[in-house]
C-alpha cells in the first residue's frame, strides 16, 4: 500500500500530491510538467516532501513534521525510469542483477535468475551486450526486469511502453501485470498515454496543470 | 572555397609554424646529443639506477597520496556547497602556479625538522624527518602533483549524470556501494587521465624537491635532479637519462590521446 499526502518542491513550485494506492495499479495520466515523474520520485525517496507524510507498506518512510526520512536504497521499491537509466558500464543481463546483487546474492546466480526474467521480456538474447548498445525497446524492457526482480515493495513505472513498438506491447504489458500480481504489490503507472494506461491500470488518476 | 571564417591566413601560419619549431628544437636538440652507443650502459651506471628507482618509487607513492588526499577533496569541491568553496579551491590550484622552488620553501615552514610547523612534533614525538629524506620527496612530490589529480576528478565528478546514483539507490546500493559499483566505473576515464598527468607531473619535480628533500645520491637524488647533477660532470649520462624522461612523457601523451590530442581531429 502507498499513502501519499503531502507537497514536494517541483522546481520553483510547489506540487501536493494526494494519493492512496491499495495493492492495485494505478495508472496516473497527465500532460508533461504536471509532476507526474515528481510523484514518483517522492515516492522513491528521491525528492523529499516538504509537508506531509508518505506511508510505504504500514510504514512512514517521508514526514518532515516528524523528522523521519527513509533513504531510497532502504524503501525496497522497483522503479522504471522515463530514460531508463541503464548503467552505460554494465552489459544487460548485469544490469537487469543489479538489484538482486544489492540484496546479497552472488553474481553468477543473480544473473541466472536476470536471464531468465529477460526471457520473458524478449530480451535474453541481448543479455551480454553493453547497455549503450541496446535499442530503445530493448533498454526499456530491460529496465522493467530491473524494476520488478528484486521482489519490491511497491513498482513505480514512469512511461514503461513509450520506447517499446506497437507489435511487442501487449505481450509485454501483460508480463507486468503477471508479475505484479505476482508480486502483489501497490503500482503506480505514469504515461501522457491514456489508452496505454487503460489496458494495464486497474484505475487511473488524471493529473492536470 | 573557403568561407571567411574557415580561411587561415599566411601570416596565423607562419606563426603557428614557429610555435611548432620552439617547441620541437629543443626536443630535437636532446635526441642529436644523445650518445646512443652507449645510451644502456649510461642508463644502468649506479647513480642512474638509484635515481630511476627513487624516482619511480617516489612518484607512485605520490600518485597514490594525491589520490587519496585528491578524491575526497575534487568530490567536495564539484558536489557541496559549502562556506569557503572558492578559497579552497584556490588553495588546491596555488601549487599549479607557486614556483616550486617557493612550494619547497612552504614545505621546510611546515615540515621542516628545526623551524617547521609539524616537523619539530614530527621529529621529536614520533621520530619521523621528512626533510632530506625519502618520504620528502614524496611529500614535495604529492604538493605539485595533487593539484593535477584534483582538477581531473573534479571535471569527472561534475559531468557524471547524477541519474545513475540515483537509479542505484532505489535499487539498494549505500553510499559506499554506489560509490564503487556506479559512481567509480562512470570516473574511470578522468581517474585514468588524472593519475596520470599526476604521476607524470610528480616523475618530473625538480624545484621543491631540490628545496625541500635535498640532492643526496642513493636517497633523495630523483631523476630531474640526477640530469641536473650530471650535467657537469657525466653530460652523456645526462643526455640519456633526458631521453629517457623524455620517452616516458611521450608514454604519457599517447596514454591520454583520446582526452587531449584526438580531440581535434573529431
Amino acid at each position: 500500500m502507498i499513502s501519499l499526502h503531502g507537497t514536494v518542491a517541483v522546481g520553483e513550485f510547489a506540487r501536493r500530491f494526494s494519493l492512496d494506492v491499495d495493492n492495485e495499479i494505478v495508472g496516473v495520466f497527465g500532460a508533461n510538467g504536471t509532476g507526474k515523474t515528481s510523484l514518483l520520485r517522492t515516492i522513491a525517496g528521491l525528492c523529499p516532501l516538504s509537508e506531509g507524510e508518505l506511508n510505504v507498506n504500514g510504514a512512514i518512510v517521508d514526514a518532515p513534521a516528524e523528522h523521519t526520512f527513509v533513504q531510497p536504497e532502504l524503501r525496497r521499491i522497483g522503479m522504471v525510469f522515463q530514460d531508463h537509466s541503464l548503467f552505460p558500464f554494465m552489459t544487460a543481463v548485469d544490469n537487469a542483477a543489479f538489484p538482486l546483487q544489492m540484496l546479497g546474492m552472488k553474481r553468477i546466480a543473480a544473473r541466472k535468475l536476470a536471464i531468465e526474467m529477460m526471457e520473458q521480456f524478449g530480451v535474453a538474447n541481448v543479455g551480454q551486450q553493453m547497455a549503450t548498445t541496446l535499442s530503445g525497446g530493448q533498454s526499456q524492457r530491460v529496465a522493467i526486469v530491473r524494476a520488478l526482480i528484486g521482489s519490491p515493495k511497491a513498482v513505480l513505472l514512469d512511461e514503461p511502453l513509450s520506447a517499446i513498438d506497437e507489435e511487442s506491447r501487449e505481450g509485454v504489458r501483460n508480463h507486468i501485470r503477471e508479475h505484479l500480481v505476482r508480486l502483489g504489490v501497490s503500482a503506480i503507472v505514469v504515461s501522457h498515454d491514456r489508452t496505454e494506461l487503460d489496458h494495464l491500470c486497474t484505475r487511473i488518476e488524471n493529473y492536470t496543470r | 572555397m573557403n568561407s571567411v571564417s574557415s580561411r587561415t591566413p599566411r601570416f596565423v601560419r607562419l606563426g603557428a609554424l614557429l610555435g611548432v619549431a620552439f617547441l620541437a628544437l629543443p626536443i630535437i636538440g636532446l635526441l642529436r646529443r644523445v650518445a646512443w652507443s652507449t645510451l644502456w650502459a649510461q642508463l644502468t651506471d649506479v647513480a642512474t639506477r638509484d635515481a630511476l628507482r627513487i624516482s619511480l618509487y617516489a612518484s607512485v607513492c605520490a600518485t597514490v597520496l594525491a589520490l587519496v588526499l585528491g578524491l575526497p577533496l575534487a568530490w567536495c569541491l564539484a558536489r557541496m556547497q559549502f562556506a569557503g568553496r572558492r578559497f579552497v579551491r584556490a588553495l588546491v590550484l596555488l601549487p599549479m602556479v607557486l614556483p616550486p622552488v617557493v612550494g619547497g620553501v612552504a614545505l621546510l615552514g611546515a615540515y621542516g625538522k628545526t623551524n617547521g610547523l609539524l616537523g619539530g612534533v614530527l621529529d621529536s614525538v614520533f621520530g619521523i624527518q621528512l626533510t632530506y629524506s625519502l618520504w620528502g620527496v614524496i611529500i614535495a612530490e604529492t604538493f605539485v602533483a595533487l593539484p593535477f589529480l584534483v582538477l581531473a576528478l573534479e571535471g569527472g565528478l561534475r559531468s557524471i549524470d547524477t541519474k545513475y546514483e540515483e537509479s542505484a539507490a532505489v535499487m539498494g546500493a549505500t553510499d559506499f556501494t554506489r560509490f564503487i559499483r556506479v559512481t567509480l566505473p562512470l570516473l574511470k576515464p578522468s581517474l585514468v587521465a588524472g593519475l596520470m598527468l599526476a604521476w607524470a607531473r610528480a616523475l618530473g619535480e625538480f624545484g621543491a624537491t631540490i628545496t625541500f628533500a635535498g640532492n643526496i645520491q642513493g636517497r633523495t637524488q630523483t631523476a630531474p635532479l640526477a640530469v641536473y647533477t650530471m650535467l657537469e660532470s657525466n653530460p652523456e649520462g645526462a643526455y640519456a637519462l633526458s631521453f629517457l624522461l623524455v620517452a616516458v612523457s611521450v608514454g604519457v601523451l599517447v596514454g591520454l590521446r583520446d582526452r587531449w590530442i584526438g580531440g581535434g581531429s573529431q
